[in-house]
């Protein structure tokens, strides 16, 4: 392996575990509050966990797809919307 | 009845911590490693009935823990299930080939999780097969 993709490989492997451990530590204690473990929650703050949660979800699939090569649904969607409009127009 | 025990090997305290409230409010007993070296001694001692190992821990990683595990014929059946925030290149396919029942990257979906913990400990009692 050259020194470059050396590099960037040891890159990609701290920036997999770093991120992935915060966002997990996002997703486990959202997810606690949303199913009343530590508690009942009101609909409110209920929907602002939501919110977080669903925006650590887009930051996985941009990990999936920057780090691991998993194609990004979002991405994979828009492409799809362009390809459609492309035939349309 | 003794509760099924799962031995949690992470050397995140803030994943252990989300790990715990989860897994005991679905009626599990939780212990607590925080790398390789306590992990193996929490094997012996302890005797889970299931391992969540990280991947990434100091003093030897999760490969050394697995392996220390199927050398010890008391051990060896003890199912492991590899929950990572490492890369998937390399090491999922090592992680099953070293005899991980299952093979998650961080975050993991509760449900997800589990229902492989629920699996994987179905097959190790003999109630379910690995393939099926």
């Amino acid at each position: 392996m050259t020194e470059p993709a050396r590099r960037s490989s040891e890159l990609t492997a701290y920036l997999s575990h770093e991120l992935r451990n915060a966002l997990a530590c996002i997703h486990q204690f959202g997810n606690i509050l949303v199913d009343g473990l530590a508690g009942e929650m009101s609909g409110e703050q209920r929907e602002y966990v939501h919110i977080m949660l669903e925006n650590a979800s887009k930051i996985r699939k941009v990990l999936d797809s920057t780090l691991d090569g998993t194609p990004d649904p979002i991405e994979e969607s828009n492409e799809q919307n362009r390809r459609v409009s492309k035939l349309e127009t | 009845m003794d509760r099924t025990k799962i031995l949690v090997v992470d050397d995140n305290p803030t994943i252990r911590k989300g790990l715990s409230v989860r897994l005991r409010a679905n009626g599990y007993e939780v212990l607590f490693a925080e790398d390789a070296i306590s992990a193996t001694a929490a094997l012996v001692t302890e005797r889970p009935d299931l391992v969540v190992l990280d991947l990434g821990l100091p003093a030897g990683d999760g490969f050394v823990v697995m392996e220390r595990l199927h050398k010890n014929d008391r051990l060896a059946n003890i199912p492991v299930i590899v929950l990572t925030g490492r890369e998937l290149a390399g090491n999922r396919e090592r992680a099953l080939q070293a005899g991980a029942a299952a093979f998650f990257q961080k975050p993991v979906e509760d449900g997800t999780l589990l229902f492989a913990i629920r699996r994987a400990l179905d097959v190790s009692r003999g109630e379910l097969r690995f393939d099926e």
